[in-house]
C-alpha cells in the first residue's frame, strides 16, 4: 500500500535543508519499525517521495510524501508510529491511504501557499498596507534573474503569482501569498518579497525593511480548473 | 536564557553555513532540568561539529554521565571562523548547544585531547566562554576545567591552562571524579574551594593535576624533570583501565546528528587494544591490553543501536578489526540479521592480508571503487625496525585479491623520515606501488576489464610519539622531509599512481606538540593571540604565524623536534604511567636498530611490555566462547 502523510517542519527544525530533512526522515521511519519498501539493485534505497522541496530557514504546516509500505496500515497507526520517533521539529499531521492517484505528489502539485512576515523600521496603517499590495498586483510583468544550469536568465513571475494579500500588523507587514509552483512554472516566496519590496521602495525607500523576513509554507495544493484541493484529499 | 535563544536564533544563526552545528536538538540529545542535578559539565570537542560527533568517545561518555540522575553532561563544539566572528561581534560568548548556556556557568569543563593540533581551539573556546586561559587565574567561581585522550600522556604543553588531567579510559573514572566534585559542593551550599577540590581529586587513580608539580630546568635551560610540589601528590600517575569490555557501558541511543558528519554510522566497539607492536604507533602502546567485546553482545549492542537511531550501516570500530577472534561469524550474523532492513556493514581499518580482503568482500555486496591498506614503509629491512609485521608477499597477495574481486582502486598509506630510513626505502616505496599497478594491470587485462586499475599512495610524515620505543628519535627537518616528498615524487613515474603528501609543517608541529614541556604553552597562547585555529585543516593553517609565536616567546621548536633524546635525559611525561615500562620500550628501541621483531602477545609469547603484570589487567580473546 502507499500512505501519504502530510507533515509540519516547525521552528526548531527550520534550519534543515531539504537533503537534512530526507535523511532525518528516512533515519525515523526507520526507528519507527514500519515494513518499508526498497528499491532493486545494487544499491537499494528507500521508497519516499517528497510533494516538494523546503527551503533552509522555511517553516511549513503542510508538507507531504508518499510512503510505500509492505501491506495495509491503519494511517492512524503509522502516523502515532512515526510521531512517537521523529527528532524536534518534524511532525507528522495526517495520513491517508492513496487509492486513486496513480501520479507522484511531485507531479500534481501545483499551487503553494505562504505567510511572509516582513519587518518594517516604521509602523504603517492597514490602509497603506492594502495600498502597498494593490501597486504590486497593478504591474503586469515582473521579471527576476535565476541561475541555472546553463546560466543566468530572466523570468516574469507575475503570471505564476495567483494570489497576494497584505496586513499591517506590529510593525510588520504580512504577506499570505499563492504562487505556481511544480513543474510547469514554479514561483518561489522569495521572488514574491522581491517584488513587493521593489515595487514599494519606489514611494517608501530602502530603508523602510527591516531585517530577518520570515517564511512560512502554508500548505501545498492541487488545482484543477477553478476548484483547489489538498493532496489528503486528491490521494 | 531566553534571550540568548532569540538572538542566536533570529539573527546568529541565520548568518552562518551550517547552523544545524550549533542547535543541540538531534535525536537523543540530552536535555536536562539545570535545577534537579547536582553537576553540570560539558563535554568540550576542540574541532568541528562533524569531527566531534563522529569520535565514539564523546557519545560513551555522554551516555554515563547522562545515564546518572544527579549529573548533566551538555556539548560544545569549537565554533567555526563564521559563527566566532558573530559571536566576537555581538559579544555573545560561546553556548553549549542543549541548553544555549554560557561556558562559564558550569561546573566543570572536559576537553579530549584527540590531536595535538587542536590545541589552539582549546583556548579558543575557553577565551570564546568568557574564561581567563590559564587555570591559575580561575578562581572558586570558574568551571573546572579537565582535559583526557591519547594526548593526555604528554599534557605538559597544557599544563598551564588545564586544571586536571586524567590518564586513560574515561568510562572507568569520570563517574568517581564526578563523585568527588559534586561531594565537594554539597557540603559548601554549591560553591567550591578549587585548590581543595583538586586535591581530592589527585587522590582518585588515573587523576593529574599539574599545578601539583614543577617543572625542573638547568642553567641552560634543559629540562631535568617534574617534581612534586603538593605534599601527598603521588609521584606518577597510572592510567585507567576497562578490564572487561563486556562490563562496560556503551551507548544504546548515540546522538544522531541532522548534519552529514564525518562517520555517519553506528559504531560497533568490537575491542579496544592492539598488540601488534608498531614502533611508531603509540595507539598501539596506550590502548593496551588487547580486550575483546563477545559476539552475542555485540549483536544485542547492534539490534539496540540500530533500533534507537535508524542508522543505515553499521562500522565494526577498532584499532584493527580483522584481528577480532570472532570477526568471520560475527561479520556473518550481522549481515544475516541486518540485511532485510538495508543495514550495511563497514570496516573502517583493513590488516594486509587476504584474508582481510575477503573480509571486505563479505561486506560490500556494494562495489565500493577501492580498498585501503598501510605497508608503512617501503622495504623489509625498514618494516623490520618499526616492526609492521607485513612481507611484500602479504601486500602482493592483497593486491591480487583486490584485483581479482572487482575493485580497481587501491590505497597504501607509507611514512616518511622512520628511523634509519635512506634513499633505498624511498625507492621501495616507488617500486612497491609500481608492482601492484603492474599485477593489477595484468588481472584486470586476464579478466577482459576495460577498466585501469589505480594505485594511490598516501605519504605523512614520522612523528615521534611520547611512550613508543620511537619516543627518543629525532623527527627529519622540514627542509629534509620536503626533500624526500619531492624524491618519491620524481620516482614515482607511472601514469596509475597517484601520488599524495601530508604538509611537513604540521607534522612537524605535531611532533613539537607532542614532545614538548611545559614552556610550550607560551608559543602555544601566542599563536592563539596571533590568530591560529583549526590548525589540523590546511585551509586555516598559518605556518609563519606559528613561527613569529616561537619567535615572540623564545622557543625553539627545532631543538624540540629534531634533536635525538638520550636514555639519560628526561622526558616531559616520565611521570605518567601508561603501565608499559619505560625499559621495554628501550629494548624495542634497540631490538629496532638489530632489524629483530617482535611478535603479537596474542599468538607470540608474552614479551612482558608491563601492561598485565604492573595494572593487574590481561588479554581477552574470545574466540571459542
Amino acid at each position: 500500500m502507499r500512505l501519504c502523510l502530510q507533515y509540519s517542519k516547525e521552528e526548531e527544525a527550520r534550519f534543515l535543508s531539504h537533503l537534512d530533512l530526507m535523511r532525518a526522515m528516512e533515519r525515523a521511519l526507520r526507528r519507527a519499525q514500519l515494513p518499508l519498501v526498497f528499491s532493486e539493485g545494487f544499491n537499494p534505497h528507500l521508497c519516499v517521495s517528497y510533494a516538494s522541496a523546503l527551503a533552509v530557514g522555511v517553516t511549513s504546516e503542510g508538507e507531504y510524501l508518499d510512503l510505500p509500505l509492505k501491506g495495509d496500515w491503519p494511517a492512524e497507526e503509522a502516523v502515532q508510529r512515526i510521531n512517537a520517533v521523529l527528532p524536534a521539529g518534524l511532525k507528522m499531521v495526517a495520513a491517508v491511504p492513496v487509492t486513486q492517484r496513480r501520479e507522484s505528489l511531485m507531479a500534481i502539485i501545483n499551487l503553494a501557499r505562504y505567510r511572509v512576515e516582513i519587518p518594517l523600521r516604521q509602523a504603517i496603517e492597514q490602509k497603506e498596507a492594502e495600498e502597498m499590495i494593490a501597486q504590486v498586483l497593478a504591474r503586469p510583468a515582473y521579471s527576476v534573474l535565476r541561475r541555472g544550469k546553463k546560466g543566468e536568465r530572466q523570468v516574469d513571475i507575475r503570471p505564476g503569482l495567483w494570489q497576494l494579500q497584505g496586513w499591517a500588523e506590529n510593525n510588520k507587514l504580512i504577506l499570505h501569498i499563492a504562487v505556481q509552483t511544480g513543474s510547469q512554472g514554479n514561483v518561489k516566496p522569495e521572488e514574491v518579497i522581491e517584488m513587493v519590496k521593489d515595487t514599494v521602495s519606489f514611494s517608501r525607500g530602502e530603508n523602510f525593511w527591516g531585517e530577518n523576513i520570515r517564511i512560512h509554507r502554508l500548505g501545498l495544493y492541487i488545482r484543477e480548473n477553478d476548484k483547489i484541493y489538498s493532496p489528503l484529499e486528491r490521494a | 536564557m531566553p534571550q540568548l535563544k532569540q538572538v542566536l536564533e533570529e539573527e546568529v544563526l541565520p548568518k552562518v553555513r551550517k547552523p544545524l552545528r550549533y542547535l543541540g536538538n538531534e535525536y537523543n540529545a540530552v536535555r536536562k532540568d539545570w535545577q534537579a542535578v547536582k553537576l553540570r559539565s560539558l563535554f568540550a570537542f576542540p574541532d568541528v561539529y562533524e569531527v566531534g560527533m563522529s569520535h565514539l568517545g564523546l557519545q560513551i561518555l555522554y551516555g554515563v554521565v547522562n545515564a546518572e540522575p544527579d549529573y548533566l553532561m551538555e556539548r560544545v563544539f569549537a565554533p567555526w571562523p563564521d559563527l566566532e566572528q558573530e559571536l566576537r561581534t555581538r559579544a555573545i560568548p560561546l553556548f553549549s548547544l542543549e541548553s544555549l548556556r554560557p561556558l562559564a556557568d558550569f561546573d566543570c569543563l572536559g576537553f579530549t585531547l584527540q590531536y595535538e593540533m587542536s590545541y589552539t581551539n582549546i583556548l579558543n573556546i575557553l577565551a570564546l566562554g568568557g574564561l581567563p586561559l590559564r587555570a591559575q587565574e580561575r578562581g572558586n567561581e570558574a568551571p573546572l576545567v579537565m582535559a583526557g585522550g591519547p594526548c593526555a600522556y604528554n599534557p605538559e604543553p597544557l599544563a598551564e591552562f588545564i586544571d586536571f588531567f586524567v590518564l586513560g579510559e574515561g568510562e572507568e573514572v569520570i563517574l568517581e571524579v564526578f563523585a568527588v566534585m559534586a561531594a565537594h559542593r554539597a557540603i559548601r551550599q554549591g560553591k567550591q574551594d578549587k585548590k581543595e577540590v583538586l586535591k581530592e581529586l589527585a587522590r582518585i587513580r588515573g587523576v593529574y593535576v599539574p599545578s601539583f608539580y614543577e617543572a625542573l630546568y638547568d642553567e641552560q635551560g634543559k629540562f631535568q624533570g617534574v617534581k612534586v610540589k603538593e605534599p601527598g601528590a603521588a609521584p606518577r600517575i597510572v592510567k585507567r583501565v576497562v578490564r572487561d569490555l563486556d562490563q562496560a557501558y556503551f551507548p544504546a541511543r548515540p546522538i544522531v546528528p541532522y548534519l552529514e558528519v564525518v562517520h555517519d554510522r553506528m559504531m560497533l566497539e568490537v575491542l579496544r587494544g592492539c598488540t601488534r607492536g608498531c614502533r611508531f604507533c603509540q595507539a598501539g602502546f596506550l590502548y593496551r591490553p588487547v580486550r575483546e567485546r563477545s559476539k552475542d553482545l555485540l549483536l544485542q549492542q547492534a539490534e539496540k543501536i540500530s533500533e534507537h537511531t535508524g542508522h543505515q550501516e553499521i562500522s565494526l570500530t577498532s584499532l584493527s578489526t580483522s584481528d577480532y577472534t570472532c570477526v568471520e561469524p560475527l561479520l556473518q550474523e550481522v549481515l544475516n540479521r541486518f540485511e532485510g532492513k538495508n543495514i550495511g556493514v563497514s570496516l573502517p581499518s583493513l590488516r594486509v592480508d587476504s584474508f582481510s580482503v575477503n573480509l571486505a568482500k563479505e561486506v560490500q555486496r556494494v562495489r565500493k571503487t577501492g580498498l585501503t591498506f598501510a605497508p608503512e614503509a617501503g622495504t623489509q629491512r625498514l618494516r623490520d625496525v618499526i616492526n609492521k609485521n607485513v612481507t611484500e608477499e602479504n601486500l602482493m597477495e592483497v593486491a591480487e585479491a583486490v584485483f581479482q574481486e572487482g575493485w580497481t582502486q587501491i590505497k597504501l598509506y607509507f611514512m616518511l623520515g622512520l628511523p634509519t630510513e635512506t634513499l633505498a626505502d624511498l625507492d621501495g616505496i616507488a617500486a612497491l606501488a609500481a608492482k601492484v599497478l603492474l599485477r593489477g594491470r595484468e588481472i584486470l587485462r586476464e579478466k577482459g576489464s576495460k577498466q585501469r586499475p589505480t594505485v594511490t599512495v598516501s605519504v605523512s610524515s614520522f612523528v615521534p610519539k611520547p611512550h613508543t620505543p620511537f619516543q627518543w628519535e629525532p623527527q627529519d627537518s622540514i627542509a629534509l622531509l620536503q626533500e624526500k616528498q619531492k624524491y618519491l615524487r620524481n620516482r614515482i613515474r607511472e601514469k596509475g599512481i597517484v601520488y599524495h603528501y601530508h604538509e611537513a609543517e604540521v607534522s612537524f608541529l605535531e611532533a613539537v606538540f607532542a614532545k614538548g614541556d611545559r614552556r610550550l604553552g607560551q608559543a602555544l597562547e601566542e599563536a592563539w593571540r596571533l590568530g591560529c585555529r583549526f590548525d589540523g585543516w590546511s585551509e586555516h593553517f598559518r605556518y609563519e604565524l606559528w613561527r613569529e609565536a616561537f619567535r615572540k616567546t623564545g622557543i625553539v621548536p627545532e631543538e624540540i623536534a629534531n634533536q635525538p633524546l638520550t636514555y639519560q635525559d628526561a622526558l616531559p611525561w616520565d611521570h605518567l604511567d601508561t603501565g608499559v615500562k619505560k625499559e621495554y620500550l628501550r629494548r624495542e628501541r634497540e631490538k629496532a636498530y638489530e632489524l629483530a621483531t617482535t611478535g603479537d602477545c596474542r599468538f607470540a609469547p608474552c614479551s612482558v611490555c608491563g601492561i598485565c603484570q604492573d595494572l593487574d589487567v590481561d588479554t581477552r580473546l574470545r574466540k571459542g566462547e
